[in-house]
């Protein structure tokens, strides 16, 4: 599941004035700032007094992107269905699984069977009880064969492991696994595990993308497309994770969920006070945002955005031409010009900083080094040069084509392949850079075997779980989709899985970084940057806060007006 | 029988006209719908991938399921048939991404576009003849120093111009809404910034011509009689200058329902466009002929409508 960038415009190519654009509109929103500050400066925001927060009001949101459906696997359906779903468990900021519908659980000697007590006297917002067998309906059908019902997100993670998910009693869900898996209640803490309703499931696809059904804090009264959803508050939530900030319903009377893709509108309506809060803060703005306004931001766990480098014919499967084409650009330089340090870099191809496994020490493997990258390619037998002063072997030039696609990729961050491209020509690599637009991209285009030697992904999770999706080898002839790199290692295979099934703490996260530094050492994805979630609020709106199951979804449950003076 | 003849022949071109219109929204379906499903890549796996938001092969049994449930495997002919046959009886299929027909996407999403493209497409009109009665003709600095800017104003980027209008009108002196959404005053500055290009547009094709007529033998006898200069500019000749406008407002209905598409991206506002952009990008077939297909319909609309004003304005041509 991946964070899909940037405006419909910049997926289409439509791109040409758009670097004129944006220097009018950074110099203009100095400018604004300059005028503004002096206006601001005198606002500071009071706490509400001492009868608790004040309730009332309608969030005005403005979001980015509009997705297709209000619940599926790509984060844009994350974000909403945070706000009209409950989960049957909720991960803390400490990656620590906490009570939600499931009001405590047990884990069987063998690892194997999970029993959950869920929470009484719960009920989807249409009325159904929300029982053991409600969430039993969800998860079997997340991992049927209803291409309707079936979850892209959760598949991946348990299809191998997960057998059957059963209500022993009202309130008692039984979950079997056939083999044991730890990250499981990870999985089930994320925002598109959220448990909908069965009775309101039966309506079919078309109806519940329009109007689904949880038992969250927030009713999906209205979308309008185009334009907004309308979210209005649930009067009867009883069914809080137990990490929020209160209990029962929410402060606010609803939020006005607004889909603004041009950033400079987004933080413009924030500036004249036409939202209350706005998603991913434009890097122009960054400072200014911070300068200003409380700024929320989560780096998502999982992988970073980061390179993968096909290592299933030449060049790249010599690991010292990988690890060659690693020294042989200033990465951390080309992301720290490009995003204006709205982006920190990331060096650790395996795992993204947020991680709990993450190993701060990769962060700086592979630092710019030309000397190496020029030994390690002599060494290879990439010894001779063409008139360009690119390396040939057998007469071959070593040249490396990156796919990348702006779904994948903020638009500050081509500059930073551009960097790349230059800095590596020294080494003797041809670099050329194969932009494509989204709806290519996602049918194939410059992915096939022999398209790519490098292509830009990402894949947001809480922590090393991800490493199933990323490293699980090809199996009875079934391709492992989502392995670009094509790098398959049986023996980081078994790491991977062994920690899987270790339940000691310390000893799951030590079997993870030894998987993580092989996969760091090997170079098959070296690290680029990491993807975030930013929010900036107005002084007028409290406790606001990021989910921390993965993505990093505003959480407004919690959220409340005061009055600024 | 002469009258009954000529009513007869009227009928008979009118027919042809719609005939032809309906050919044009054929075609645009047509080319549509076959370049969408004939552009390399699996429209499956498009499906699959869009769902889980990532990229890569998906199982052979998974694109199998997808490939039943909306029938691309069936042939292409056959596809093609079901889809024409669906259009004759108002159908236009299901979206591949929001599971809705296309209709009721299109018709929740067409009316602020129409309103937006017409919006703009008066008040470049009023622009463009307020500004060319006034000074066209006037060999002085005000008609260089317009026709300068008319040049700037058809060249420039709607795009960036939109941006411009928004930064300025609406963040620093917070005279209109950021967010105008639907209501009239979130109208004004999409509007401007697609009138004021085409207004460059018209303004330069309306003053040339009208330039021209000043001249003609009927201005001067209309001087002669006593006529001041704006009722001469006004009744006599801007009515032979506009022809060429009210030619170029077909074509301008086209352009400004493509800029609208831009438009509505910067100002966020509802309408075609963003349906457009986002089933384009996911390849949405259904939705992308849907909205062609009642663009280019808007489009013929839009074209007869010329073509009968051009009678009103100049009752001397006969529709021929």
């Amino acid at each position: 599941m991946s964070v899909i960038e940037r405006t419909s415009l910049w997926r289409l190519g439509i791109q040409p004035n758009t670097r004129r654009k944006q220097k009018a509109t950074a110099v203009l929103l100095a400018v604004s700032t300059l005028l503004q500050i002096s206006i601001m400066a005198c606002c500071s925001a009071q706490e509400a007094s001492a009868g608790g927060p004040k309730r009332g009001g309608i969030i005005r949101y403005g979001h980015f992107q509009e997705p297709p459906c209000l619940f599926g696997g790509w984060v844009q359906q994350w974000y909403l269905q945070r706000q009209y779903s409950d989960n049957l468990v909720a991960r803390r900021e400490d990656g620590k699984i906490v009570p939600w519908l499931a009001t405590s659980w047990t884990i069987s000697d063998d690892r194997k069977v999970y029993i959950f007590e869920i929470k009484p006297n719960v009920k989807f917002t249409d009325g159904t009880p929300l029982d053991a067998q409600a969430v039993a309906e969800n998860i079997n059908g997340w991992l049927g064969n209803d291409p309707d019902r079936r979850n892209p997100t959760a598949a991946p993670y348990l299809e191998d492991s997960f057998e059957s998910a059963t209500a022993i009693a009202p309130l008692t869900l039984q979950i079997t696994l056939k083999t044991p898996f730890q990250p499981l209640l990870n999985v089930l803490a994320q925002s598109s595990q959220g448990i909908l309703s069965p009775t309101a499931l039966k309506r079919g696809l078309a109806v519940n993308c329009n109007s689904p059904v949880g038992s969250g804090p927030f009713i999906v009264e209205k979308w309008n497309h185009g334009q907004n959803v309308v979210f209005r508050r649930n009067p009867d939530y009883n069914s809080a994770p137990s990490h929020a900030k209160h209990q029962g319903p929410a402060y606010v009377d609803g939020i006005n969920w607004r889909f603004l893709a041009d950033q400079t509108v987004r933080y413009g309506s924030l500036l004249t006070g036409e939202s209350d809060v706005v998603y991913d803060i434009p890097a122009v703005a960054w400072k200014d945002a911070n300068s200003r306004f409380a700024v929320l931001r989560h780096i998502t766990g999982g992988t970073p955005l980061r390179l993968a480098l096909y290592t299933a014919r030449p060049p790249f499967d010599d690991v010292r031409v990988r690890q060659a084409f690693a020294y042989a650009a200033d990465r951390r330089a080309a992301v720290e010009l490009s995003f204006l340090g709205a982006l920190p870099f990331e060096a650790n191809g395996a795992l993204s900083q947020s991680s709990p496994e993450y190993i701060s020490g990769l962060g700086r493997s592979y630092g710019y080094d030309v000397g190496k990258a020029n030994q390690l390619l002599d060494q290879a037998g990439w010894t001779e040069h063409n008139k360009d002063g690119i390396r040939l072997k057998n007469g071959k030039p070593l040249v490396v084509r990156i796919s990348y696609s702006s779904a994948f990729l903020k638009p500050d961050g081509e500059q930073a392949l551009q960097v790349i491209q230059q800095q590596a020509k020294a080494a003797g690599f041809e670099v050329r850079l194969q932009p494509t637009n989204q709806a290519d991209f996602f049918a194939g285009k410059n992915l096939g075997p022999d398209d790519y030697e490098v292509v830009l992904l990402y894949w947001v999770a809480p922590g090393a779980e991800i490493f199933r999706i990323s490293w699980k080898p090809d199996r009875n002839g079934q391709r492992n989709r989502y392995n670009p790199s094509r790098y398959q290692d049986e023996a980081l295979w078994n790491v991977v899985q062994t920690a899987e099934q270790e339940f000691n703490d310390g000893g799951r996260t030590a079997l993870y970084q030894q998987a993580e530094r092989n996969i760091v050492e090997k170079a098959a994805v070296l690290g680029f940057t990491v993807l975030d979630v930013t929010l900036a609020t107005s002084p007028r709106l409290k406790d606001v806060w990021l989910d921390r199951g993965s993505v990093g979804e505003p959480v407004f449950y919690d959220a409340h007006f005061v009055d600024v003076k | 029988m002469r009258v009954n003849s000529a009513a007869h022949v009227r009928i008979g071109r009118l027919a042809g006209r719609f005939v032809s219109a309906a050919t044009v929204v054929w075609l645009a379906a047509t080319f549509t719908f076959l370049v969408q499903c004939l552009m390399p890549g699996d429209r499956a796996q498009i499906i699959i991938n869009m769902a889980s938001g990532n990229v890569g092969e998906a199982s052979p049994a998974e694109l199998a399921a997808v490939n039943a449930k909306y029938g691309f495997d069936q042939p292409l002919v056959l596809q093609y048939g079901k889809y024409i046959w669906g259009i004759l009886h108002g159908d236009l299929g299901l979206s591949y991404q929001q599971h809705r027909p296309v209709l009721d996407i299109i018709a929740e999403q067409i009316g602020p576009t129409i309103i937006l493209a017409v919006a703009a497409l008066i008040a470049a009109w009023v622009i463009a003849v307020l500004t060319t009665v006034l000074v066209a003709g006037q060999d002085n600095m005000w008609s260089t120093l317009l026709s300068g800017i008319q040049v700037f104003l058809a060249t420039v980027p709607p795009y960036w111009l939109a941006t411009i209008l928004l930064v300025v009108f609406a963040v620093q002196l917070r005279i209109v809404p950021v967010i105008g959404g639907n209501s009239p005053i979130g109208l004004v500055l999409p509007t401007s910034a697609l009138a004021l290009e085409l207004s460059g547009f018209l303004g330069q094709i309306v003053r040339s011509e009208f330039t021209r007529v000043l001249e003609q033998p009927f201005v001067i006898s209309a001087r002669a009689r006593g006529m001041g200069e704006l009722g001469v500019r006004f009744r006599h000749v801007l009515r032979h200058a506009a022809l060429p406008g009210i030619t170029l407002s077909g074509w301008a209905i086209g352009k400004l329902l493509s800029g609208a598409i831009l438009i509505e991206a910067v100002f966020a506002r509802q309408g075609l466009g963003g349906v457009l952009v986002a089933a384009t990008s996911s390849r949405d077939v259904p939705v992308v002929s849907g909205a062609i297909l009642i663009s280019a319909g808007l489009f013929a609309v839009t074209n007869m409508l010329v073509d009968l004003t051009y009678r009103i304005v100049d009752p001397r041509i006969k529709m021929t």
